[in-house]
């Protein structure tokens, strides 16, 4: 048996009704120590603890290399001997940041474990001893039989027992696993189902004690494999027995399962990814910058150390007084505790304050984020959420979209718009669905609204009995179909596993065709208020690759007639050699795709008696057979059938896009942006979506995987691409010669890749020079696998964007992650890093918020680069003339004061208010986008070029006084309080400059800046505070002595204005010479982006986007 | 209404603030404002560097150097340390009036009052008047702290290493010396000999200095450094608070005298003069002596470098606007 078991990969074993020998096994954990083998239905994604709370988060924060560098610095400044700047300077802004941040994250983790607490205490019912107790999802254990009530979300991985349905079958929504809300089925084994329906009681699922052995928990959502052992057999199983966790129970009253993955073993669960702590790349390439700042520090410490004791090595040759100046008197002692005192006085070049400045920024960012009334959703009351508040430059930056499809282009909502019968087309497609005049159906009681189609004629037709096609034709797609009934007080519903169906089933009961129930052998249907029962001979179901179905009906006449409705190919080949209408049929076909309709022909043929007798011997016959051969049997047998048809006519069904949609995407991708469509939906429904929201042109040239395949293997891929593409453009269009190529991708195609890892690159450079790539079909796990593909091989940053549970995956791995917040679920909003309500708002976030907040911070990272290191590389250059001594240049106050009142309120000002173009402007030219793309403004150059900046002012800043009080009676500390001034000035001049949008909270902060800087300065240089602590404010008497010397004003003017010169120069050059180039770019583009609304038909390159279900 | 009231909730506030439309000013700069506007910074510039240097050229200074490097100065017999109680005396001329009022610095160079370690040498408890800082020196004088077991008072490097030369003016007229007032009043800050330094309140103050000794380079204690005004001793002796005032850089001066009163007070006129200096500050080599004129010639540079800079942009302007004008 155990070898068995090692053979077949079933090694999970699962025994029914066993609470206590899987609770025995359970996962435990204790610090990092885990053991046990089922994990427990508990989800839990917070963090802390009230014990753990204050050492995680400690831990957490000393992992910025700033903070810990900061703790070091505080160490050592407790040390007298190498302190040259006193502790209390640095220990303010490190708690400060400290306790910010700590506390920030706190309030984060609550909201999770609130979220947590609500997931586990959902109730569910499990059988414990004879009969079902009320409990919750955190008490589920493995091998519990569970029930599962109608329109309860389940709890666990379930092997489906039996259900109340017949067969036991049962409904299941998928909308959290794969964004579908269609319904589809899940039936029992015929064994579990036949055993324990026959007496449908508690014990009998009390003593039901089947052994399961199942594939080990994996991701893969499609597949299961395992077999049931009960009472001697051995059944297999597949996923089609299996009811996954997160999945809700529909039309089915209740269904009864055992539980075999719980918690972290199912499925849904394995496909969630990992929680990951996302990082901008402005930050990451400044980190880099910083790193940098911390080795030219050390590096210059350490040149200075030796310096030093050189120095005092000399010093203490001479033989006069001056040698008394240095005290110590072994050099490399000296040395040794200068390099020290170094690492100290030029550790402001490091700005702790930067980062809490930088988190005040984001958190205000985030907060206009949700402050936006453009992006507030009044139907839903819901406005937009940033709910990571660090990531808002990213938003500037992105290159690549990839994007969810059901509920995140489209609303996931099918309405049929046109139809044509007989050749006559009903109802206009160019009138938005919303601004359908309703027809008046009151004569209909079965009538609830919701046809988006005006054709009075029609109706007309109908009534007045006339036009017996028009007829046929409603009757067919009342009687075509699989839809199951259902009352719910006093109305009617319908349930469908196809969202198409479920239309136009609903669109012919407007119409007066209703459908009103389903039997075994009989469809009832009202047909203008006359009820008739019509009996159901054959079912000819729906498969991808019939790509159509048929019912064979006997009318109540006695008729027998065969109504068949499936994609325009299919059906016309099909039809009747004679036909009326086929001509004005196959234009109404080519009108539908061209409005970007799904169009379904619907046919029907009359078949004789004797030709259905004979055919219904077959048919039996065949279904007896064995299986491998009666697939295609059977396929052969409805073929003859569906022959000969007559075409009654056409629908046209829109798959309603959100609003905006096309526009947005088509303002984006002029941004620059990439826009890629993942679904998990079916390769025509995505094309199709692909056109109608405007990804894909008409004449967009579709790229599929057999040409792909081939272009991949190509020695030289990209030569071959460009060929193939041209060599069939070529005769088309040499135009379009450009980028008119998608590329459509399915799932099982995309798993190659990851045999062939070489081909990663190979795609993603040629996908760049695509229109768009489409992926259908897809897992969660497979969108990850995209995210993950264009992030290795892109420098770009990627944006998902999803709605459903299947995209939560995606959405963690992409740098930004939105989440639609949709009408249920939510569970992609809890993972985003924002949440929006449409996807239009995209625009909004992206080339307002986004741009504006790369803009900001990237200023505002570069600016505080300049200020502070501008600021402290003074020291350096006075070291040569102080003996390397590590003597502060700025009295220790203003050193703590400077980056915390003197220069912190005009950039943060800077942070939040400024603005190069108005936000309509920034949607009227999206091109503006592409320099965030770009990092034109936080790349290393910039940075460095910034930095060289600093070093330059820190040089003026030192050397201009230095000449002025070079061998004069000025002493060091009106020196000293003379830099202090120039290089206050200096940071308010070049925040002036960098300015643009001067809002009156920017011209007080500037002011309020100056005069903070006189009025501290004159309070550290006061008698009061000196009287208090003599050693602390030995500054005293500075300010009014040098406040009323020329010299000292005049030096530190003209010390500023120097230090500021090569900005003031570059911003100069710039507007004298691009004056004309933003003449020329508004001359360009006069108007804002308008979408053509008429579009050019395309050539036969053009797919037919028909597809059934 | 309350149904009104539900539909906008979460509805966020339309404010400017939140909306982010502020009313902003959005300077539109143009070549046409930044061009004139730089030749005009320059303008500025040049006109307060030429101001500067007047000024400058007009200071009238004169130097002598009494280090006594070489053989032929009369110091030099005075620059060997072993040598005490030296006196010199330097000759020099003036050859017109040195307007008044006239003031006397000496200079010190290649001298790092600003090295860190020396400036820290001190207890500014005991120079604050604190008399138990006289009995027990804070560490942070060390290694001029104690003699023996006997505390130093003023304790510290910085005080330790005062400038101790004296010098007396006279003016040579046919043949006799006529001394010349030397003012050492109001050479020290206001706040250092009223607030920052303190004797402490014992008199006579002598006395307070009971227990203590004069630090070792010292030729007389704190208490008696001016014979000729009780008031202008201890800490708050005018020459010590100018020696306690650090320098900045290796090169410096320091005022000694201001000539404000008796005959001298309009200026010194020119003729012969005799400086008799005390030599006691054991210090070598000596170089650079020279009129600030930096201040006055750096904005001077600065404001022809933003003349220049804006005739270049000038013509890079003109090249790029008229090409699109044909």
């Amino acid at each position: 048996m155990a070898m068995e078991i090692f053979e077949s990969g079933l090694s999970w074993e699962v025994r029914a009704n066993s609470r206590h020998y899987h609770k025995h096994k359970q996962k435990k954990s204790f610090l990092c120590f885990h053991w046990g083998r089922y994990a427990d239905n508990v989800v839990h994604s917070y963090k802390y603890s009230p014990l753990t709370f204050l050492p995680l988060t400690l831990f957490e924060q000393f992992q910025r290399v700033a903070n810990l560098y900061f703790l070091l610095m505080l160490v050592m400044q407790c040390i007298p001997a190498i302190s040259s700047v006193p502790w209390y300077i640095t220990i303010i802004p490190l708690v400060t940041v400290l306790s910010v941040r700590g506390l920030k994250d706190l309030v984060n983790d609550m909201a999770r474990r609130r979220s947590d607490f609500e997931v586990n205490s959902r109730p569910c019912d499990i059988l414990v001893s004879q009969s079902f107790d009320s409990a919750q999802w955190k008490d589920l254990c493995v091998g519990d039989v569970l029930r599962i009530h109608k329109d309860q979300v389940i709890p666990a991985d379930l092997l489906l027992l039996c259900s109340s349905e017949p067969h036991s079958l049962c409904y299941v929504e998928t909308a959290d696993i794969d964004g579908e809300t269609n319904l589809k089925y899940r039936q029992a084994l015929s064994a579990t189902h036949t055993q324990l329906t026959s007496q449908p009681s508690d014990e009998t699922l009390a003593a039901f004690d089947g052994l399961l052995l199942c594939e080990e928990p994996n991701n893969s959502l499609y597949t299961f494999r395992g077999e049931l052992h009960w009472q001697g057999e051995c059944h297999p199983l597949d996923h089609a027995h299996v009811l996954l966790r997160g999945t809700v129970l529909r039309n089915t009253a209740f269904a009864y399962g055992v539980a075999i993955y719980t918690g972290a073993d199912t499925k849904i669960l394995r496909n969630s990814g990992k929680q990951r702590v996302k990082t901008t790349q402005v930050e990451k390439v400044f980190n880099r910058v910083v790193i940098g700042i911390v080795l030219s520090v050390l590096l210059v410490a350490l040149l200075h150390a030796i310096l030093s004791g050189v120095f005092s090595s000399q010093v203490m040759g001479n033989a006069d007084i001056s040698s008394t100046v240095v005290v110590n008197a072994n050099p490399v002692y000296t040395g040794f505790l200068t390099f020290w005192s170094y690492i100290i006085l030029l550790s402001p070049a490091m700005p702790i304050a930067l980062y809490i400045s930088f988190e005040l920024i984001h958190t205000v960012h985030s907060q206009f984020i949700g402050w936006d009334m453009e992006m507030y959703w009044q139907p839903a009351g819901r406005p937009a959420q940033a709910r990571n508040t660090s990531l808002n430059e990213e938003l500037g930056q992105v290159g690549y979209l990839l994007s969810d499809k059901t509920g995140t282009l489209t609303q996931n909502r099918l309405v049929l718009r046109q139809c044509c019968i007989a050749g006559e087309i009903y109802g206009d497609a160019s009138v938005r669905a919303e601004d359908v005049e309703p027809m008046d159906l009151s004569w209909n009681p079965f009538s609830c609204g919701g046809l988006h189609m005006s054709a009075p004629s029609l109706v007309e037709k109908l009534r007045g009995q006339q036009c017996p096609p028009s007829r046929q034709f409603l009757t067919a797609l009342s009687l075509c179909h699989t839809v199951v009934t259902e009352w719910k007080e006093e109305a009617l519903f319908y349930q469908s596993a196809s969202p198409d169906e479920e239309t136009l089933v609903g669109a012919a009961r407007e119409l007066g065709w209703v459908f009103l129930s389903r039997a075994r052998d009989f469809i009832s249907v009202s047909e203008l208020g006359v009820t008739r029962q019509y009996q159901l001979l054959a079912l000819l179901d729906f498969t991808s690759k019939r790509r159509r179905m048929s019912v064979l009906v006997r009318e109540p006449e006695g008729g027998l007639k065969l109504y068949c409705k499936g994609a325009d190919i299919v059906i016309l080949e099909r039809l009747h050699k004679d036909l009326q209408y086929q001509e004005r049929t196959e234009r109404a076909l080519e009108l539908f795709s061209q409005a970007c309709l799904r169009t379904l022909c619907v046919a029907v043929r009359s078949v004789p008696e004797a030709s259905w007798e004979q055919w219904r011997k077959t048919l039996a016959q065949s279904a007896a057979m064995a299986t491998c051969d009666r697939d295609a049997l059977l396929e052969k047998l409805y073929d003859q059938m569906e022959r000969e048809l007559q075409l009654l006519g056409v629908t046209a069904i829109e798959d309603r896009l959100q609003e905006g949609v096309p526009e947005t995407i088509a303002l984006l991708q002029q941004a620059g942006l990439k826009v890629w469509v993942l679904t998990g939906d079916k390769k025509e429904t995505a094309v199709n979506i692909g056109y109608s929201c405007k990804l894909l042109d008409p004449d967009t040239r579709l790229l599929e995987w057999q040409e792909l395949r081939q272009i991949l293997q190509a020695p030289d891929p990209g030569v071959s691409f460009f060929k193939a593409r041209q060599m069939e453009l070529w005769a088309v269009d040499k135009k379009m010669a450009g980028a008119k190529t998608a590329v459509v991708l399915t799932g099982p195609e995309l798993a190659e890749f990851d045999q062939r890892p070489e081909w990663g690159s190979t795609f993603m450079s040629l996908a760049e020079h695509c229109q768009s790539v489409l992926c259908c079909r897809v897992t969660p796990g497979q969108k990850a696998d995209i995210v993950k593909l264009v992030r290795k091989h892109t420098s770009s940053v990627t944006m998902a964007i999803g709605d459903g549970a299947n995209d939560v995956n995606m959405i963690k791995t992409a740098h930004v992650g939105v989440g639609m917040a949709g009408v249920e679920g939510g569970q992609a909003v809890q993972n985003a890093d924002f949440a929006l309500s449409q996807f239009r708002f995209l625009q909004r976030l992206l080339l307002i918020h986004g741009r504006w907040s790369y803009r900001r911070i990237s200023l505002f990272l570069r600016y505080f680069l300049f200020k502070t290191c501008g600021f402290a590389l003074v020291h350096i250059w006075f070291g040569f003339f102080n003996g390397f001594s590590a003597l502060s240049m700025y009295e220790t106050w203003f050193i703590a004061l400077y980056t915390v009142l003197y220069s912190s309120f005009p950039v943060m000002c800077l942070g939040f208010f400024e603005k190069d173009v108005s936000a309509e402007s920034s949607l009227s030219w999206p091109e503006l986008y592409k320099s965030g793309q770009r990092q034109e403004l936080s790349s290393p150059l910039i940075l460095a070029l910034s930095l060289l900046y600093a070093v330059y002012s820190s040089l003026v800043l030192f050397f201009i006084p230095f000449g002025v009080f070079y061998d004069t009676a000025l002493d060091y500390q009106t020196m000293a309080f003379t830099v202090a001034m120039a290089a206050t000035f200096t940071a308010t001049i070049e925040i002036m400059l960098l300015t643009r949008n001067w809002t009156k909270i920017n011209i007080a902060a500037v002011c309020v800046s100056v005069v903070l800087f006189f009025i501290g300065t004159g309070i550290t240089h006061s008698t009061v505070l000196f009287k208090k602590a003599p050693a602390d404010y030995i500054f005293i008497g500075v300010l009014a002595k040098a406040f009323v010397d020329p010299v000292v004003w005049l030096t530190a003017l003209l010390t500023a204005w120097t230090a500021v010169l090569p900005s003031f120069t570059a911003h100069a050059v710039n507007i004298t010479l691009t004056v004309h180039d933003k003449q020329k770019v508004h001359s360009i583009s006069p108007q804002p982006v308008e979408l053509k609304s008429t579009f050019r038909r395309g050539t036969s390159l053009r797919r037919s986007p028909n597809a059934l279900f | 209404m309350v149904k009104q009231e539900k539909e906008f909730v979460n509805r966020p506030d339309n404010t400017a603030f939140t909306q982010q439309r502020l009313p902003a000013w959005q300077p539109m700069l143009s070549a046409g404002i930044i061009i004139p506007g730089f030749v005009l910074i320059g303008l500025a510039f040049i006109g307060i560097g030429v101001a500067l240097f007047v000024t400058s050229q007009s200071i009238q200074v004169l130097e002598v150097d009494y280090t006594g490097v070489e053989q032929s100065s009369p110091c030099f017999k005075c620059s060997d340390p072993d040598v005490k109680n030296c006196v010199c005396k330097m000759e020099f001329n003036i050859d017109s009036l040195f307007k008044g009022p006239v003031f006397f610095y000496y200079g010190l160079s290649n001298y790092f009052q600003n090295y860190r370690g020396y400036g820290v040498s001190k207890d500014p408890n005991q120079l604050s008047g604190d008399l138990d800082s006289f009995k027990v020196p804070s560490d942070s004088c060390a290694p001029y702290e104690y003699v023996g077991k006997t505390p130093i008072v003023p304790c510290g490097s910085v005080a330790n290493s005062m400038f101790n030369d004296s010098f007396k003016l006279y003016q040579i007229v046919s043949g006799a010396k006529i001394q010349v007032t030397l003012d050492g009043k109001g050479i020290a800050w206001w706040t250092d000999y009223n607030v920052k330094y303190r004797n402490p309140s014992v008199t006579p103050l002598k006395n307070a200095f009971n227990g203590t000794v004069k630090p070792t380079f010292w030729s007389k204690p704190a208490y008696e450094l001016d014979p000729t005004d009780p008031a202008n001793n201890g800490f708050i002796n005018q020459d010590f608070l100018v020696w306690m005032r650090r320098a900045a850089l290796p090169n410096f001066r320091k005022l000694y005298r201001r000539i404000t009163e008796g005959d001298y007070a309009k200026g010194l006129p020119a003729g012969n003069y005799s400086l008799e200096i005390a030599y006691n500050y054991p210090v070598l080599s000596f170089d650079g002596r020279k009129k600030n004129e930096f201040l006055g010639i750096a904005y001077l540079v600065i404001g022809s470098m933003c003349v220049v800079m804006s005739i270049v942009m000038l013509i890079v302007y003109a090249k790029f606007k008229f090409p699109e004008e044909e």
